[in-house]
């Protein structure tokens, strides 16, 4: 039981950010690197916050702010100086490893262990048996949600119909005399918040910021959006997003799965890049509907 | 059409996978054989325990000379209390190769995997496997966290946060400015590179700087961010001071050979932080016994193991003193003469360098 609550619990986390990565990669068709580096920011935002008495909750909105703005750097990088996509992301996932550094106070590690965080408080001490124990993948679900529900309604508004014209036919949008550039830009900011809240939220989880964590974010985030849109759109009318929630959480089965067959980590990013490759291919299709 | 090739493809995947998997736990799986065995032989010795064997999880947080030897000998020393691989013990070692997130997962892979106990080799390894293992109560047994106190593993009075214990490899930060004191008498700055993601390395700097003017002197400091940042650090820092410090930073020391070279044109000497460094080309070192320190912690684990005490009853060890280690080849190539009183004491002296 506690190996499924393990993966769902992570699934969730890093769902958040998944949903960022299906904004800029299937949405925008915009492969943005910076996530690597937003999902640390809101880790040392949210630590570095708890740690001056903010109140955790409250992190989490800030953390999202962060990363908006880290996201709309990488944006006016790409659109206003002419950038291309993946280097501006570079650029930008570079240069937060210096800042994400200087909110900490140049300290890489950072333990909230003893702070009050969503997970822990008193509040959460103060349920009862059945429910305090599953009160961390409650609140994720909780989290989780919400984010959900608001990306579906933003989706419907005009900005969100836009938003989704611009990955799919950027002359329509220049047509219809709006600027494809700046709803480029929201859309990496919605993105890199996202990363930034899910950073947040894993670092209040698990106790303690690294500036290690970030490593990777991007390719378990493309992997996770892959495997759901690809995947679970198979099986009749399901919203993206929940696609996107559901993917993230067999990805980390997946990697549970691994683990426990005895998988050595050594190997873990080669099967990673393989897994990946292979959806890829498989969904060669998605060309088709970009080009 | 696409629907079978894909899961052709899938099933391709997961094959290689578990392939890929299967030899990586063939080693395991042997010593968990050969431990049921050992369990079913009640002739074993006194040590012979109620459980029969354990199983636990090594978490290494990085593929670093020091850590490697922790873990070496934490084996050791449970080996001395009696555990040994593959007779009673069944050991799961995973290495997070420098990555945060991977960490945390190898700690809950752990837990999914039932281990008896959680050995962690490293700062952010040691919190990971805490983070994961506090809610099960599994527990964690630490080694090389520099600063248990300031990582929150550990109260101001030295006694855990939970079922968390180990042994702290604090660097003998005064022994060594005295022995470099005694090796250069006429030397006024030292340099010291770290890299700024390793928050052990910032708090030994820190008390370098503090003890530095008590030896009379100056600490220029440099950081670096990753490995490629190492060679322009280390041109620019032999040019400022009189001889360069290594702390047990990651980075810094898997690039030895660039500080060496560079300290080594301008004929300046750089001591070390431990046997592996002196080994290498440092001229010398008060350093840390590592396999001693893990050996430390291996017994640590045995208590915890044997349930002759709790993680959470035991405060964490710091190994008391380092010795001298020294490298008469480095001291003739660059003239200067190693202190007989500190030659006649050394743990030990190489007179080659290895590459």
């Amino acid at each position: 039981m506690s190996i499924i609550l393990g993966v769902i619990n992570e699934g969730l986390i890093y769902a958040l950010m998944a949903l960022g990565v299906y904004i800029t990669y299937s949405i925008l068709d915009f492969p943005d690197l910076s996530v690597d580096s937003t999902f640390p920011l809101g880790a040392a935002v949210a630590a570095t916050m708890i740690l001056a008495g903010v109140p955790p909750f409250l992190t989490l909105f800030i953390a999202f702010a962060a990363g908006a703005l880290a996201g709309t750097a990488t944006g006016l990088i790409h659109v206003k100086l002419k950038v291309r996509d993946l280097l501006s992301g570079i650029i930008v996932m570079t240069a937060l490893y210096s800042i994400n550094l200087s909110i900490t106070d140049n300290k890489a590690n950072l333990p909230i262990f003893s702070q009050e965080t969503i997970f822990e408080n008193a509040f959460i001490d103060g349920l009862a048996k059945p429910l305090s124990e599953y009160s961390t993948v409650i609140i994720l679900l909780l989290i989780v949600l919400v984010v959900k529900i608001l990306l579906d309604l933003y989706m419907k508004t005009r900005s969100g119909y836009l938003l989704r014209a611009v990955g799919d036919n950027e002359t329509l949008v220049t047509s219809l005399a709006k600027d494809k550039g700046s709803v480029k830009i929201l859309g990496l900011a919605l993105a890199n918040g996202l990363a930034a809240l899910s950073g947040a939220v894993y670092c209040q989880q698990k106790g303690f910021f690294e500036i290690s964590i970030g490593t990777g974010t991007i390719v378990m985030g493309l992997a996770s959006v892959i495997i759901g849109t690809k995947v679970f759109s198979r099986f009749g009318k399901i919203k993206a997003t929940t696609a996107v929630i559901l993917g993230t959480i067999v990805y980390k089965a997946c990697i549970s799965a691994a683990m426990a067959m005895g998988l050595k980590t050594l190997y873990m990013k080669l099967i990673t890049s393989l897994f990946f490759l292979i959806i890829l291919v498989v969904s060669e299709n998605r060309k088709k509907k970009v080009r | 059409m696409k629907k079978r090739t894909f899961a052709a493809l899938l099933l391709g995947a997961l094959t290689a996978a578990s392939l890929i998997g299967c030899s990586g736990s063939n080693s395991s799986q042997s010593a968990e054989s050969a431990a049921t065995a050992a369990g079913e032989e009640t002739d074993n010795s006194a040590e012979q325990t109620a459980g029969g064997s354990y199983t636990i999880g090594i978490s290494q947080f990085a593929v670093h000379g020091s850590l490697d030897n922790c873990r070496e000998g934490f084996l050791e020393g449970l080996a001395e209390e009696g555990i040994e691989e593959g007779k009673n013990l069944t050991v799961l070692y995973e290495n997070a190769n420098g990555d945060g997130a991977v960490s945390s997962q190898i700690a809950s892979g752990f837990i999914s995997q039932k281990a008896d106990l959680i050995c962690a080799i490293a700062t952010p390894a040691a919190q990971s496997a805490y983070s994961a293992a506090r809610k099960e109560n599994i527990p964690v047994i630490y080694t090389a966290v520099t600063d248990p106190v300031s990582a929150e593993l550990a109260n101001e009075d030295k006694t855990p946060v939970g079922e968390i214990t180990g042994t702290s490899d604090r660097l003998p930060v005064t022994e060594q400015l005295a022995m470099i004191r005694e090796i250069l008498p006429d030397a006024k700055k030292i340099g010291i590179m770290y890299s700024t993601s390793e928050v052990n390395s910032l708090s030994t700097l820190e008390e370098y700087k503090e003890a530095a003017a008590e030896y009379g002197f100056e600490i220029v400091e440099s950081g670096v961010s990753t490995a490629a940042d190492v060679p322009l650090a280390a041109d620019q820092l032999v040019e400022k001071v009189d001889c360069i410090n290594n702390l047990t930073d990651n980075t810094v020391v898997s690039a030895l050979q660039v500080v060496l070279d560079a300290a080594g044109k301008k004929g300046i000497p750089v001591f070390g932080s431990e046997i592996e460094q002196v080994k290498n080309g440092c001229l010398a070192s008060v350093g840390l016994d590592y396999v001693e320190l893990g050996k430390q912690t291996g017994r640590m684990a045995a208590k915890v193991l044997k349930g002759e005490a709790k993680a959470s009853e035991m405060s964490f060890e710091i190994i008391e003193g380092g010795s001298f280690y020294g490298n008469s080849k480095v001291a003739e190539n660059l003239g200067i003469t190693l202190p007989e009183d500190l030659v006649s004491d050394a743990a030990e002296m190489f007179d080659e360098i290895s590459e």
